[in-house]
């Protein structure tokens, strides 16, 4: 449905994106991250034709973006990252028009504003002028603008950016609703996003993609090397050494001293919790806690960014 | 068709939900009013004073004494008023982000422009609408303008607004504030109304400004020196200038043309502005 290939958009000397290459097939949500600065919305705005590209191509649909930008741009749905909204017009006005310049034929144009209102959860500002909604609100006519011609692909620039916990929720669900008929491209820098409304994951970084991944892929990241959480009641010094020796450890870190916590690093494909207890017991340590440790997304998008392969 | 008709209605209905076009639209009937008042009560006072005086009352003319006049008043308010009305169209747009909202609409950005064009061409057209009554109150009097010269005269103020609010709208695509673009579009506008002011002592040639500045090589190919002088070209491009028949009540196609021209080359300038615009993001 989309393809981007080798894309680079330079202002000056600084490349805002960087030889972005990625496509995106049918039906699949795809969450697009980074952190702030890292080309997210560069990338989202050359997609959809607003910003010419320096070199490379976008498709969408099968159209090149900048060859034929009407018939690419009539298949996109897009909600940039500050609602494009006309602050002076009613809501329906607004829908309307934006239907209007979409392409919608002019028949249908009721009806679809009346299905935007209804998915959106409009009804009770329909009538409003647009610049007295709440941030909320004016978010979800943003997103009614976006979907009001039903578009192939929906591109989403951090939609739940300032909304409260609730209004959060309500949005990732009608997000999650356009899974299957839409292919959606959402980018977030929040983490839990991803996981809560995507299949998949593009990590972006100073212009380049970092990690192309579906969200297993990126949670097994983690899987190389195994880490333990220890904590000891009577922790001796000969701990450290004791437990090295178990086959398998690489290695054994004293953390935050006389508390006796200890993180135990082994290979992935042994698993020393069993032996640890045992060297416990034998030792008389006073096994208080064991426990793996599991790299959060968190830590792996932070890893990525930084380089690191996530340990 | 279309998708222009629909920027231009949403144009218009920002006109006139914001108090812009009535505080435009008040202030033009209020100023042009008033002057026409001002005439009409000047003609009066002299037919009157020289009512018994066949030789002087026969010179007195309702269309020389009272609608020329009108008509350069008008142009004038124009000049103020106009920069007001087309600052916000494209400055507007760039300054909240919805100018993203119709640059990834499946539309041209030369749709956009001439929607907006017409938007702001409705208004203008509103103020001259209007100001139609101001002839036609005195068509009830003994005092009859001739309707021919009239008209000629209303088309002309009609194709200079037109010309001013493409200039207008030039400007407005230059930059993100309001301010700016209505401060450069009234220097833009005084400036084309002003140029032509130096013509009777610019009296050189425009062939012997040539040949100085490529050092005698013009007169070398034999190109001659002769022809209209740097003056007559200053005068053709003055805005305030080409108004002067209509107003007589002559219709020349050259004035037409010229304004036309006018609005041609600014809106197709102000659509190669917004499309580098988006190159350089």
């Amino acid at each position: 449905m989309i393809e981007v290939a080798g894309v680079t958009k330079r202002y000056g000397e600084r490349a805002a994106v960087d030889g972005i290459g990625f496509s995106v097939s049918q039906g699949e949500i795809l969450g697009f991250l980074g952190p702030n600065g890292a080309g997210k919305t560069t990338t989202m705005r050359i997609l959809t034709g607003y910003v010419p590209p320096t070199s490379g191509t976008a498709r969408v649909a099968g159209f090149d973006v900048q060859e034929h930008p009407i018939e690419a741009k009539r298949r996109i749905g897009y909600l940039p990252e500050h609602p494009p909204l006309y602050t002076d017009m009613l809501v329906r006005p607004f829908l309307r028009f934006v239907a209007t310049i979409r392409g919608v034929p002019g028949k249908d144009i009721n009806a679809r504003v009346d299905r935007a209102i209804e998915r959106c959860g409009l009804a009770p500002v329909a009538g409003r002028l647009i610049g007295n909604l709440s941030k909320g609100f004016q978010q979800r006519v943003g997103l009614a603008q976006a979907i009001l011609h039903e578009p192939d692909v929906l591109i989403l620039d951090e939609p739940t950016v300032g909304l409260d916990p609730s209004q959060i929720r309500d949005i990732r669900q009608l997000i999650k609703s356009f899974a299957g008929a839409h292919t959606v491209i959402l980018s977030t820098h929040i983490l839990a996003e991803v996981t809560m409304t995507c299949n998949r994951v593009l990590i972006i970084n100073e212009g380049r993609i970092a990690a192309d991944e579906t969200l297993e892929q990126l949670a097994a990241r983690g899987g190389k090397t195994r880490r333990i959480a220890l904590r000891l009641a009577r922790p001796g010094d000969g701990v450290e050494g004791a437990i090295r020796a178990i086959p398998g450890v690489l290695s054994v870190i004293r953390e935050g001293g006389q508390d006796g916590a200890f993180v135990v690093e082994t290979e992935g494909t042994r698993d020393a919790r069993e032996a640890i207890a045992q060297a416990a017991v034998t030792h008389g340590w006073g096994l208080l806690e064991m426990r793996p440790i599991t790299l959060s997304l968190e830590d792996i998008f932070i890893c990525i960014i930084q380089g690191e392969e996530a340990a | 068709m279309r998708n222009v008709l629909a920027i231009a209605w949403r144009e218009v209905r920002t006109y006139f939900t914001s108090p812009l076009a009535y505080v435009v639209v008040g202030v033009f009937l209020m100023l042009s009013g008033w002057m026409f008042w001002a005439s009409l009560v000047r003609f009066s006072s002299l037919c009157l004073q020289y009512g018994n005086n066949p030789y002087v009352f026969n010179q007195l003319n309702v269309n020389d004494m009272v609608v020329r006049p009108m008509f350069g008043s008008m142009a004038v308010i124009f000049l103020l008023l106009i920069p007001v009305v087309t600052m916000r169209l494209l400055a507007e747009e760039r300054r909240t982000g919805t100018a993203e909202l119709l640059f990834t609409c499946p539309i041209t950005s030369g749709q956009v422009i001439l929607g907006k064009y017409l938007g702001a061409a409705f208004l203008l057209a509103v103020m001259l609408g209007v100001t139609l009554s101001y002839p036609l109150l005195i068509m009830a009097t003994s005092a009859k303008p001739d309707v021919g010269p009239t008209l000629v005269g209303y088309l002309g103020v009609l194709l200079l607004g037109l010309s001013f609010i493409a200039v207008g709208l030039l400007i407005s695509a230059m930059t993100e504030n309001q301010i700016v673009a209505a401060v450069g579009a009234f220097g833009a506008l005084l400036m084309l109304w002003a140029i032509g002011w130096v013509a009777d002592s610019a009296t050189d040639t425009v062939a012997y400004r040539l040949n100085q500045v490529t050092f005698g090589l013009w007169d070398k190919l034999h190109l001659g020196l002769g022809g209209p002088t740097v003056g007559d070209l200053l005068n053709k491009l003055s805005v305030s200038e080409h108004l002067g028949d209509f107003r007589k009540g002559l219709l020349d196609t050259e004035h037409v043309v010229f304004y036309l021209s006018v609005v041609f080359f600014s809106l197709f300038m102000t659509q190669r502005i917004v499309e580098s615009r988006r190159w350089r993001g």
